[in-house]
């Protein structure tokens, strides 16, 4: 393969990287006030929560992303490029599942410390930011990994609506140079190196968060 | 006792809880520098009444006074009045003993972190944990927690201050540091309200036993009238007999 396909590919990954890390940062900005909401108490609220992560998680990203560039878009006549319409697209559908991940969390926190924190007048807004989400972040951190890891391999259906991702370049190298065992491996490879490094990342991260494991 | 106006007084308390009622009518007064020792078993709305008090679960009808004011329960915990320690501590998890106090008071008292810090050194010396500062709750005892949390709980300087059931997670050796410490948070002035099944505690406390059944208050008793004549309060001496 000739050299001069390294500046595509290069280019195709950091599009890659930059499409999941937006999305994720979409998903876990979204789905962290959607995962809150869950936790109340509000009937009316929830039953609107889970209506719209049901129709997100039940229906295929392809087509979300279709649906978001093509349709929704042009219809309420919002023009954006097609890499800012793939990350809000894969960034909505990435909230409707850590939402569950955010809400689960902090369930999984001791309601006893928010008691004690209303007790000792500390605001909710202080207890949540203080107490609650940095206890719920070292549970949720696996599960925000390996949503971060799917988001990277999922960016790859930004092609279908333009987008020249890592994997829409490898396809435009292919049809310039027929070389696809060469080409699908080595874009496979740098996939399984962005993967590698999210998880080493996240690992040592967790370990930050020592006192939940004593 | 009524004509000292220097006192909590309770009056009138009443609870429900899906439609059961937990607290009927309660009535509780307990002047400055006294333990009210709330004694009866499972069930009968001791930890609902500490509860109600501090705020964490709404007040069907009822009143509370404080030295002669009446206090709104909705702004208690704001106001810094009351302080619980949990039967189950609920320290803050992702905290050390010392950020658990500085935190605190950094955050609902609004000190400057060096006032802070200060306060927080002075605490935990008093409390014996000063060589326990930097260790998170999961890794101290249960008879370091209970001395964190009441540290906590004093930090926030309230007049009252209420524990659940205090000596339920611990040993015998520990119950008595526990007592010794209610006694001495009595000597301080505070007024203080226990709830307990645990007679050995109250044997080692000096204020007035109230046995509580169905949500009010049967019989009250001093703990030295108590311990000479128990046979002069029925029911307390039918409690402690089985207990």
């Amino acid at each position: 393969m000739n050299i001069t396909y390294i500046y595509p590919l290069l280019y195709g990954t950091l599009l890659t990287l930059k499409i999941a890390i937006l999305s994720t940062s979409i998903g876990l900005t979204l789905g962290t006030i959607l995962g809150f909401s869950l936790t109340t108490s509000n009937k009316l609220l929830n039953s609107i929560i889970d209506g719209i992560t049901t129709v997100i998680r039940g229906t295929p990203m392809l087509i979300q992303i279709a649906f978001f560039y093509y349709a929704l878009l042009p219809t309420i006549g919002i023009k954006l490029t097609a890499i800012a319409a793939a990350i809000i697209a894969i960034g909505i559908n990435s909230s409707a599942y850590l939402s569950q991940v955010i809400k689960s969390g902090i369930l999984s926190i001791n309601k006893g410390q928010t008691e004690a924190a209303k007790v000792l007048g500390l605001t909710t807004y202080q207890t949540n930011r203080y107490i609650i989400l940095p206890q719920a972040l070292a549970n949720m951190l696996p599960a925000i990994g390996n949503e971060l890891i799917t988001l990277i391999k999922d960016s790859s259906l930004a092609s279908t609506i333009g987008v020249m991702e890592l994997f829409a370049q490898g396809k435009n190298i292919i049809s310039q140079t027929y070389d696809a065992i060469k080409v699908y491996t080595l874009i496979a490879l740098i996939y399984l190196i962005l993967t590698t490094l999210i998880s080493i990342a996240v690992t040592m991260f967790e370990r930050k968060f020592k006192y939940v494991k004593n | 006792m009524k004509e000292n106006l220097s006192m909590l007084k309770i009056e009138n308390f009443t609870k429900k809880i899906n439609n059961q009622t937990i607290l009927d009518n309660f009535n509780l007064e307990v002047p400055h520098g006294h333990v009210a020792i709330l004694l009866g078993p499972s069930g009968v709305g001791k930890s609902t009444f500490l509860r109600t008090l501090n705020n964490l679960e709404k007040l069907d009808a009822g009143k509370v006074t404080l030295d002669n004011q009446q206090m709104d329960l909705k702004t208690i915990n704001k106001t810094h009045l009351s302080g619980l320690v949990f039967q189950n501590f609920n320290l803050f998890e992702n905290m050390t003993a010392e950020e658990n106090i500085i935190f605190v008071l950094e955050k609902s008292l609004k000190l400057k972190s060096k006032e802070a810090k200060q306060i927080a050194t002075s605490l935990l010396e008093k409390y014996s944990l000063t060589d326990s500062k930097d260790k998170y709750p999961s890794q101290l005892s249960g008879g370091q927690k209970q001395r964190l949390a009441i540290a906590r709980a004093t930090s926030i300087k309230p007049k009252i201050i209420c524990l659940d059931e205090p000596t339920s997670a611990l040993d015998p050796y520990l119950t008595s540091m526990v007592a010794e410490i209610i006694n001495e948070l009595v000597k301080q002035n505070y007024i203080v309200i226990v709830t307990t099944h645990d007679i050995s505690l109250v044997k080692k406390l000096n204020g007035t036993i109230h046995l509580m059944k169905s949500g009010k208050i049967v019989e009250s008793a001093d703990t030295n009238e108590f311990w000479n004549n128990p046979e002069k309060f029925i029911l307390l001496s039918k409690f402690t007999e089985i207990n």
